[in-house]
């Protein structure tokens, strides 16, 4: 592994440099898709940290997402912040979040947390709504008009490559074995001594921050926010195809995933834009029945790759 | 003043008592048997030791405190480690992360006890192999040896014995011998007698849930109430 | 949130709240029964209930008949809907891990729904039915609701007494007791987890079928049904079936209470909160202790 271990990072510093270098030949509606593609390779790859490890599913995952964007938003139209501080506020705000759910939902055995996650975004939906005076309501709030989608570009693929870097840092570590003994044998985890609430908290709290700061900059560049646009319901649902189909629990599983799956999604489905859901729903179930592992679990499995692909 | 005490723990489910009043004490550094029929509480028992089962009544001290409203992972953290009859490794791991995983410190030292260990029950080739791929005599093993990381007093084993190969069963009992000879206490399920008798220094016999008999192998086996609980009705 | 609660609200609100509470116990126990026998949360519960209201929908547009009468024709349809779905699918996530029936069943109902989306458009639908209340001293009766009470009652008091007294209904007990007495006993388990799914599927049809008469119908209105079905569960504890009717009653209760101090949204909010807590004081929730 080793003697390959070079080429690896080489590879990685050029793809990545590509992509820093990209917005100075790339068209307006190419950077833009990047953009979006390192958004979805944050949520994904954030997904994949709680879920894909620990086996925990978040049904509500876009919560964290949501509760980014308006803490972003608020602080840019009632404070007055600027920007990239004001998205990282979200992604405290996320955690934040994700301690005051996780505190009680983690105590909950697998599929009580799954049904309680998924609850939550209709609730936060519900209370944005209701607290008008801080949120805009139904209405929504607008930001001021910025141009700023190069550095946000920047921001977002740095993002991306932050959630894919803690993802490698995890999967390498023994804190990453324990959360996976969760996933594999929660009894025998503890039975062995591991405190497997307080490593569940870890796995949700650093799976919060990304989704959080993404829904910030989401929200900066898209200007305006309103409680449907960012507690999407199917916005969860893609994290969970894309991690599902790419690989849970691998590294490079969830960017496989949102880069096949988005490519698709612009390219071919956009077309056909009402079949969306029905696509992924049997995507999901395609996947479960199939492939449990996805592409990249399938591939480690047969050539006995490590599980940092 | 005991090593470890059990006394009056009780369990039910749904209304049927599986552990009912049941109370022993341990000394420190000795091999102890539990045997029984099936569905006579041991497990249970083990559970309710280990944190996985909160008692109805009764308490379980642990060199003199009280442990048994403790979540099982401090438990487990004060030294009482244990092994499960139906194996529960982490199959999606090797064999050396099964052993890792509680370690802490540094890496290096970790993975040469690690290495260590797994070489006392002959697995050192399959260190790197997902423990789901290992056979089932050998996944025992690798359970066994996952709770000698975590160095653990006292050492509860459910079944060590069941499915395990003949010579690797000798080596296993070696081992377990070994551990007592480094001071550590063992409380062991078995339904192999001859294990039972050729290791086992002390006997609980549990039946219905209740304790029947205690006492040293020899004397157990004569024992009118144990013959009945195994033979009788 | 100044509110004077006068004896009559308080009668209105636990009269509500029974209405709709034998509703909440209907749909819950397909949910409980297929839990209990496969140990598989149906996500789909939901959009099944909502294709049920569909089927109510399009029979009264159509025929113009009474859309009480369509309630056998949308349980036998979904019955059946139910039964190809456990056969094509969820027959092969029984045993595996959780995960992988949360995350099937999830991925029918995201397909139901947007199946529904192109089929029947977004558009909300009602059927105009029975829109009239009557009083009774000081209180007022929805007709709608009083009929779903009624028809849900008996049907869940049905259910009640199939699963108590017929050979299926003791076979399907048994096999959620334990699969492999059941087995033992002669019992066909693949059988008795396909009629579970159908007769699931059936009582959320009939849920659909009553809802569709009181409030809007559109694709999405099922999702809620899923998640408040499991807090009835919840509610009602352990894996016993009579449960699903205890938990019913409180969570139609606690709703109508929350709805005299809080906006209808809100009182959304409060089934979760209340699921949260529920959870955390029984942590076992409707395993009921049944451990390892």
């Amino acid at each position: 592994m080793s003697a390959r271990r070079p080429m690896v990072l080489v590879l990685i510093a050029v793809g990545l440099a590509a992509l820093a270098a990209y917005p100075t030949v790339g068209t307006g509606y190419g950077v833009r898709a990047m953009l979006q593609l390192f958004m979805w390779i944050a949520l994904a790859g954030s997904w994949n940290l709680v879920s894909g490890l620990t086996g925990y599913v978040s049904f509500g995952h876009v919560a964290f997402f949501g509760i980014g964007s308006y803490a972003t938003a608020i602080l840019i139209t009632r404070a007055a912040w600027p920007w990239l501080p004001a998205s990282l506020a979200g992604g405290v705000a996320a955690a934040v979040l994700a301690l005051v759910i996780g505190y009680p939902c983690l105590r909950l055995k697998g599929p009580y947390f799954a049904i309680a996650m998924l609850g939550l975004n209709e609730v936060l939906r519900v209370l944005v709504s209701y607290f008008e005076g801080l949120t805009g309501g139904g209405l929504g709030l607008s930001l001021p008009t910025l141009q700023a989608t190069l550095p946000i570009y920047y921001v977002m693929g740095a993002t991306a490559a932050a959630v894919t870097l803690l993802t490698y840092l995890i999967l390498t570590s023994r804190f990453g074995l324990r959360l996976m003994t969760i996933r594999e044998d929660e009894i025998a985890a503890e039975a062995l001594g591991i405190d497997t609430f307080r490593h569940k908290l870890s796995a949700l709290l650093l799976s919060a921050v990304g989704p959080g700061i993404v829904g910030g900059l989401a929200a900066r560049d898209q200007g305006y926010i309103e409680p449907i646009s960012v507690f999407p319901l199917a916005t969860t649902i893609t994290m969970i195809v894309m991690v599902l189909f790419g690989g849970k629990g691998t590294v490079w599983g969830p960017v496989l995933g949102a880069a096949v799956l988005f490519v698709f999604q612009e390219a071919v489905w956009a077309r056909f834009i009402y079949l969306h859901q029905l696509l992924f729903g049997a995507i999901i179930i395609a996947v479960v029945l199939l492939m449990p592992r996805g592409v990249l679990g399938l591939l480690q499995l047969k050539y006995r790759l490590p599980r940092t692909i | 003043m005991a090593f470890l005490a059990v006394e009056g723990v009780r369990k039910s489910f749904g209304g049927v008592a599986a552990v009912n009043g049941v109370s022993f004490a341990l000394e420190a550094g000795r091999i102890y048997g539990l045997i029984g029929p099936n569905g006579s509480g041991k497990t249970t028992l083990f559970n309710c030791i280990t944190g996985l089962e909160r008692l109805d009544a009764g308490r379980v001290t642990f060199k003199g405190e009280r442990i048994d409203r403790l979540r099982p992972y401090r438990i487990a953290n004060r030294g009482i480690g244990r092994t499960f009859q139906v194996i529960r490794v982490f199959p999606e791991l090797t064999a050396l992360e099964n052993l890792l995983v509680v370690t802490r410190g540094p890496r290096v030292d970790a993975e040469r006890r690690g290495r260590e260990l797994l070489e006392l029950v002959k697995l050192e080739r399959l260190a790197g192999e997902y423990a789901g791929n290992l056979s089932y005599g050998q996944q025992k093993l690798v359970e066994f040896v996952r709770v000698l990381m975590t160095d653990p007093a006292l050492i509860l084993l459910d079944e060590p014995a069941a499915g395990v190969n003949r010579t690797l069963l000798n080596d296993l009992l070696a081992a377990v011998a070994r551990l007592r000879d480094q001071g550590r206490t063992i409380l062991l399920v078995e339904h192999d007698m001859k294990v039972v008798m050729g290791l086992c220094e002390m006997v609980f016999v549990l039946d219905h849930g209740e304790k029947i008999a205690e006492g040293p192998p020899g004397l157990i086996q004569a024992d009118e109430r144990v013959i009945e609980a195994y033979f009788g009705r | 949130m100044n509110v004077v609660l006068t004896p009559v609200m308080i009668g209105q609100v636990i009269i509500s709240g029974i209405l709709a509470g034998a509703l909440y116990a209907m749909v819950a126990l397909g949910l409980a029964l297929i839990f209990g026998v496969m140990r598989v949360i149906n996500i789909a519960h939901g959009p099944l209930l909502m294709l049920g209201a569909y089927g109510t929908y399009f029979l009264w547009q159509a025929t113009g008949v009474n859309p009480y009468l369509t309630l056998p024709v949308t349980m036998a349809a979904l019955f059946v809907l139910g039964v190809l779905l456990q056969r094509a699918l969820v027959f092969r996530v029984v045993d595996a891990p959780e995960l992988s029936s949360l995350l099937l069943t999830f991925g029918v109902s995201i397909a139901l729904v947007n199946l529904a989306q192109l089929a029947f458009t977004s558009d909300l639908r009602a059927v105009e039915f029975l829109t009239a209340s009557f009083r009774l001293g000081p209180f007022a009766f929805s007709k709608s609701r009083l009929v779903a009470f009624a028809v849900a009652a008996a049907i869940t008091a049905g259910a009640f007494v199939f699963l108590q007294s017929t050979r299926l209904g003791k076979a399907i007990r048994a096999t959620s007791q334990s699969r492999e007495v059941a087995m033992v006993c002669g019992i066909d388990v693949q059988r008795i987890h396909l009629l579970t799914f159908g007769l699931a599927s059936a009582l959320a049809a009939a849920g659909g079928t009553l809802i569709a008469v009181i409030v809007a119908i559109q694709p999405e209105m099922g999702q809620i049904w899923t998640f408040k079905s499991f807090l009835v569960i919840v509610l009602g504890g352990a894996g016993n079936y009579p449960g699903a009717l205890v938990g019913g009653l409180l969570l139609g209760l606690v709703e109508q209470l929350a709805s005299l101090f809080l906006t209808t949204q809100l009182s959304e909010a409060v089934a979760y909160v209340l699921l949260v807590v529920v959870l955390l004081i029984r942590p076992s929730g409707l395993l009921g202790g049944r451990q390892t």
